[in-house]
């Protein structure tokens, strides 16, 4: 057994678990994670992804063993109800997911491109998100609200 | 006057899902919940000449290894027709596999690591069987039959007459012969099936908590199932992640878990992973069908001769026959056209692999097939695709009209669709583009096609489907107004994406003058939700779930106003209704809320409403698709697609676009990206997302809708669109490629186009079919 | 999917890493970014008793040129290759190639040496090395050894790495003055691996995606000739055929036009 001692949305987080546990079922199942969803457990849907310091990653393809001492966010850390953040919003008023269960990756994914190129093209957004798969929605209203965001957080 | 419907307002789940405080099945935690994982068949056919489970019970944290043996089942078989072979089968298999992932065992142990470490240990020992792979094996005689009890591979033959089609053949200036080929497809929703069975042994309740469209048909089903009496059993749904038609039966691997809870006392979570779920969930659009058409000079279609074979895999679904497949398909067939003459043979078969489902817009075909056909014909007579539709189309003079096949069309304004939709693609400049890039080497290809889906459809439509449990039954709404005055509406729908949890608290809010805010839609808990043995699905819930909802409103909004007369001591009409207030008109402080007319009304707060229409509408569209292809690559771009809709009125713009948007994206996936491919030895070999592809925000297009504003068809207006979509892209975009490809003389059979097929078409040579 | 039981080991030093590689021989895995590893374990395709996790390892994070080469330390992100500005000013091609792979957040965590060793006949990595005449160093317990890039890939997924050895660096030549360059692929979707990639430096032309490991060519005829991939469900031998002439071509013309 591995002792992993982490933080997870800003709170300190720790679990004993079997070395063959990925992060993504740590924070599902050790630290009630849940926003962190599992699509294929094999890297291609990227539903799993969170930010591991600061940079998109896998859940599902990094071992809990491999985050001792990481600073990891999932959705749930990005905003809250009451008080989302702007790309959460933008995300809202362009009806951009149906089902949801896609959108945790989908998010944190977004907000990584937004805060390396804070004005992207409709290209460069579609090709920043092209590891993300949806299903429901055939993707336009995400890119549309990814874009929204974009120029609204570039106006603050 | 509505101030909500009509407009695309936030949908009340959204900041809830967009700060990931979703709650799916896989979210479920019930104390002391086991985890299971199934032992599934290697091999695609033989039979089980022993299983032992020793192993597998000897590892430390399994509780248990059930087999068909351990667990107290019936047959898998609820209904079905008559002329339908439809053998009897076992949640978990016992005496042979029949596809790749046929469930043998189901193992029960601390963690989903730990049962997945003991399935690898349970020995079973097969007796190989030859494997029947695809239709032609099915239909050879020579090989083994998957059921003894059938004796043959073949389930289903049946021949239809609808008109003279031998009339109509025998005036025909031209024969046109094409053989359609589906490739099997699947649903593919981003969450997989689960379920956790919350079985008490203390009181002997069994909660199932899943992600399922049918709720209500779920328990039913189940009950009969396990043999536990309904009294004993909820389903309850949370948020579901998807499900298109694959989570909306009872499946083997639902009754399996629920009874291994039973049997064992504690509660069992299953959870699919993606590799079940590509393997076992359940597959669809698997069709081969057989043209013949019979056409004047002018491009008439004077009649029709089809044979469709539907490959259905090995086992059936336990509450939808594959016969109503292709009877659908032939209902459906001829469309907004006039089509007079249609002679329609089916066959089905079963086959070494997954079973097929219901799967977003089933008779998808239908469009597809009639579709091709059009454009085949007016390549044939040198005709522009938009005249031989032109001709073909009905006009709304010839309106109402009973099809061929027993349908009536009436308020049909497909062809409305389609005008609209030729002004806006302006074909002459389209042509002379088309023209000028061929000289530069570019092929540029414009396709169209125009469908009508019944959504829910004309009373007649369910007698010619010849279904027993009518999809048109009534549908019931429940309001409750709460003690403090805010609105609770219970609905049989289970939406898995389609915002009804949206769109009918917009329906009953403005019904009521409140907020949105102040209505909750309460769905997926068989406890609380009014009965309906179909949930969501078939497109119905726009129609008969919006008229429930309308219904019940204005019935508890009018016991409201009564109450409110009475206490006011006011006559009815000068009373008005304005934020959970009822006050007399010009003495706004004459006034009563809705928490003191509950006060008044307690205990008699739930009205209930059923909405059963006696005439329902049809949804209509016209597809264009633009293509580019890279004929050296065989790579196919959409720079452009539009949808001409009209699907009556919308409770909520955005909500209906999604869905539209998501369907075409589908059946995009359909010809460019997707098969779920078995080799010729039935084995599967799309078993990841590394060989089952969806195409990502790269390569889907921007689809631009237009939505046909046409008189009303009655008070509840809204009309089904969920699956609109996904039955018109793929004969749009197919027609799109054949249109490009038209200087290699290339003519589209396959609903399949990868890249190394637009190869092999443009250099005519012969093409994979079928992996080695 | 879960994997199947391993033990995990972070070794602070080379020598420990050999020491673990040594012992535990094929059953063992080096872990390195996990991006293929940990699909493999979660479909119990790869079933290693033991998991050494080489990211302490500071000698592999190296990234610099050191004149004619720039050095890649096993562990080094495909990510930081990507980033860095010094690599896009001297290997082009490299810096070309890398953000074909995948996605960021498989770049993010993905290694180059981890590519490298994982070896798949598809992969962007390997054709670059093999096209730039890129040398490996691979360390054992007996001392270290390099081996050519053309050498390097044996078969689909296997290299010259031996059970016990670990991957240091690969040492990949910079671009001579006006030395032509230029990498193509075709995937079906956007950051798929390609069905067939083209890598082209000064007289090299590798082919990736067309047999089991990446091959030399001479010209377009050449290239449809080195096609032996069979056919599979996302294309037929004679569409890789086909597809290789063609790439070939169109790199040629990118690399003449650079």
């Amino acid at each position: 057994m591995i002792s992993v001692a982490l933080t997870v949305d800003g709170h300190a987080a720790s679990a004993t678990v079997e070395p063959r546990t990925t992060l993504a079922d740590l924070l599902r199942d050790h630290i009630g994670a849940t926003s962190v969803h599992l699509g294929c457990e094999q890297g291609a849907c990227g539903a799993c992804t969170v930010l591991v310091d600061g940079e998109l990653a896998r859940s599902c393809l990094l071992l809990a063993a491999q985050c001792d001492g990481r600073a990891v966010t999932t959705l749930a850390g990005i905003g809250a109800p009451g008080s989302m953040h702007p790309l959460q919003e933008a995300l809202r008023d362009s009806h951009g997911f149906q089902c949801g269960f896609c959108t945790p990756g989908f998010v944190l994914t977004a907000l990584a491109l937004l805060r390396d190129n804070p004005a992207p093209t409709e290209a460069e957004v579609r090709a920043e998100l092209s590891g993300n798969l949806c299903r429901c929605t055939g993707y336009q209203s995400i890119v549309e609200g990814v874009l929204v965001a974009a120029e609204r957080m570039a106006a603050e | 006057m509505s101030r909500l419907v009509g407009s695309s307002v936030h949908r009340v789940e959204d900041e809830r899902i967009l700060t990931g405080r979703g709650q799916y099945v896989a979210d479920v935690r019930v104390p002391g919940m086991l985890h299971a994982a199934f032992v599934r068949s290697p091999v695609p056919h033989a039979r089980i000449t022993s299983i032992d489970t020793s192993a597998a019970r000897g590892v430390p944290g399994v509780v248990a290894v059930c087999t068909d043996d351990d667990l107290e089942v019936a047959d898998m078989r609820l209904w079905g027709p008559p002329e339908l072979l439809r053998p009897a089968f076992r949640p978990l298999t016992a005496d042979k596999v029949r596809f790749v992932g046929d469930p043998i065992a189901i193992v029960v142990a601390e963690s989903r690591a730990i049962a997945e470490d003991a399935a690898e240990l349970v020995d079973v020992d097969y007796e190989l069987l030859d494997a029947v792979a695809n239709i032609d094996q099915a239909l050879d005689a020579s090989r083994s039959a998957l059921f003894d009890e059938a004796g043959t591979n073949v389930l289903l033959q049946t021949s239809h007459v609808h008109g003279d089609p031998y009339a109509a053949f025998a005036s025909a200036h031209d024969i046109v012969s094409l053989r359609f080929v589906q490739q099997r497809q699947g649903n593919v929703p981003m969450e997989g099936r689960g379920g956790v069975a919350d079985y008490s042994p203390a009181t002997g309740e069994l909660v199932y908590h899943a992600a399922h469209q049918n709720p209500h048909q779920l328990r039913v089903s189940l009950a009969a199932l396990l043999g536990h009496p309904a009294h004993q059993l909820t389903v309850r749904c949370g948020d579901i992640g998807g499900s298109f038609g694959q989570k909306a039966y009872p499946s083997r691997e639902d009754v399996a878990v629920c009874a291994a809870a039973i049997t064992i006392g504690r509660p069992v979570a299953w959870i699919e992973d993606r590799s079940e779920n590509l393997l076992a969930a359940g597959q669809a659009r698997e069709e081969t069908i057989e043209v013949d058409a019979a056409v004047s000079a002018d491009g008439d279609l004077l009649g029709l001769r089809v044979h469709m074979t539907l490959d259905q895999g090995a086992y059936q679904l336990t509450t939808l026959p594959s016969s109503i497949f292709p009877t659908i398909v032939r209902v459906l067939l001829p469309g907004p056209y006039r089509i007079e003459h249609l002679a329609f043979d089916t066959t089905v078969v079963a086959t070494n692999k997954a079973t097929y489902v219901a799967y977003r817009g089933p008779w998808e075909a239908e469009t597809f097939v009639r579709e091709r056909l059009l454009d085949v014909v007016a390549t044939r007579l040198g005709l522009e695709p938009a005249e031989v539709r032109a001709r073909n189309l009905l006009r709304a003079d010839e309106l109402p009209r009973r099809g061929v096949t027993g349908v009536t069309m009436e308020h049909l304004t497909a062809r409305e669709t389609f005008e609209q939709a030729l002004d806006l693609v302006d074909l002459p400049a389209f042509r002379a583009a088309q023209a000028a890039a061929r000289l530069d080497g570019r092929y540029l290809g414009l396709g169209m096609a125009t469908f009508a889906e019944p959504a829910p459809g004309p009373p007649d439509y369910s007698r010619a489907l010849g279904v027993g449990a009518s999809p048109r039954s009534a549908q019931r709404a429940v309001a409750r107004l709460e003690p403090d005055g805010t609105i609770t509406v219970f609905t049989s729908q289970s939406p898995h994406g389609q915002g009804h949890q949206t769109t009918l608290a917009q329906l009953a809010a403005d019904g009521l003058d409140v907020p949105i805010d102040q209505v909750r839609v309460v769905h997926g808990d068989t406890r609380l939700t009014p009965f309906n043995l179909v949930g969501t699905g078939g497109s119905r819930a726009a129609t008969l779930a919006s008229g429930a909802v309308v219904g019940v409103t204005a019935a508890l909004r009018d016991r409201i106003v009564a109450v409110a007369a009475d206490a006011l001591e006011a006559n009815l009409y000068d009373l008005e209704v304005a934020d959970a207030r009822v006050s007399v008109r010009g003495t706004p402080s004459a006034g009563i809320t809705f928490a003191e007319v509950a006060a008044r009304l307690a205990p008699d707060l739930d009205v209930a409403y059923d909405f059963a229409i006696p005439d329902g509408g049809w949804s209509q569209a016209t597809h264009c698709c633009w293509v580019e292809i890279d004929v050296e690559t065989g790579i196919v771009r959409i720079p452009r697609y539009l949808v001409v809709e009209d699907c009556g009125a919308l409770i909520n713009p955005a909500i209906v676009e999604g869905q539209i948007r998501g369907g075409v994206t589908q059946g995009i996936a359909g010809v460019l990206y997707e098969w779920a491919a078995y080799g010729d030895d039935a084995q599967p070999l799309a078993t990841s997302f590394l060989d089952y592809l969806l195409p990502t925000a790269a390569e889907v297009p921007r689809i631009d809708i237009v939505h046909v504003e046409s008189p009303p068809q009655g008070p509840i207006d809204f009309r089904g669109v969920g699956e609109g979509g996904a039955i018109g892209a793929p004969a749009a975009l197919t027609n799109a490629i054949e249109d490009a490809l038209a200087p290699f003389g290339v003519t589209i059979t396959d609903q399949y186009l990868p890249p190394w097929k637009i190869v092999a078409l443009v250099h005519g040579t012969s093409v994979m079919t079928r992996p080695a | 999917m879960k994997s199947a039981p391993f033990a995990y080991h972070a070794p602070a030093s080379v020598d420990e890493a050999l020491a673990l590689l040594a012992a535990h021989g094929d059953e063992a895995s080096v872990l390195a970014g996990g991006q293929s590893l940990l699909p493999l374990l979660a479909m119990r395709l790869a079933r290693p008793a033991h998991l050494v996790d080489i990211h302490r390892l500071d000698e592999l994070h190296r990234l610099e040129v050191d004149g004619e080469h720039v050095v890649v330390g096993a562990a080094v992100t495909q990510r930081r290759v990507e980033r860095d500005a010094r690599v896009a000013e001297v290997c082009p091609l490299l810096a070309d190639a890398v953000p074909w792979i995948g996605h960021a957040a498989i770049r993010n965590r993905g290694t180059v040496g981890g590519s490298l060793c994982h070896a798949d006949p598809a992969a962007e990595l390997p054709v670059v090395c093999v096209a730039s005449g890129a040398t490996m160093t691979i360390a054992g317990t007996s001392g270290r050894r390099t081996v050519a890039a053309a050498e390097f890939f044996e078969m689909p997924f296997t290299t010259a790495v031996q059970p016990g050895e670990l991957l240091v660096d690969v040492r990949i030549p910079v671009r001579r003055p006006g030395e032509r360059w230029a990498f193509l692929e075709v995937a079906r979707r956007h950051g798929d691996f390609p069905l067939v990639s083209v890598a082209v430096a000064g007289d090299a032309i590798a082919l990736g995606g067309v047999a089991g490991r990446p091959v030399l060519v001479a010209d377009v005829d050449a290239a449809r000739d080195a096609v032996t991939a069979a056919d599979d469900i996302h294309a037929t031998h004679e569409y890789r055929r086909h597809l290789a002439g063609v790439l070939v071509e169109r790199t040629l013309a990118r690399a003449a036009a650079a």
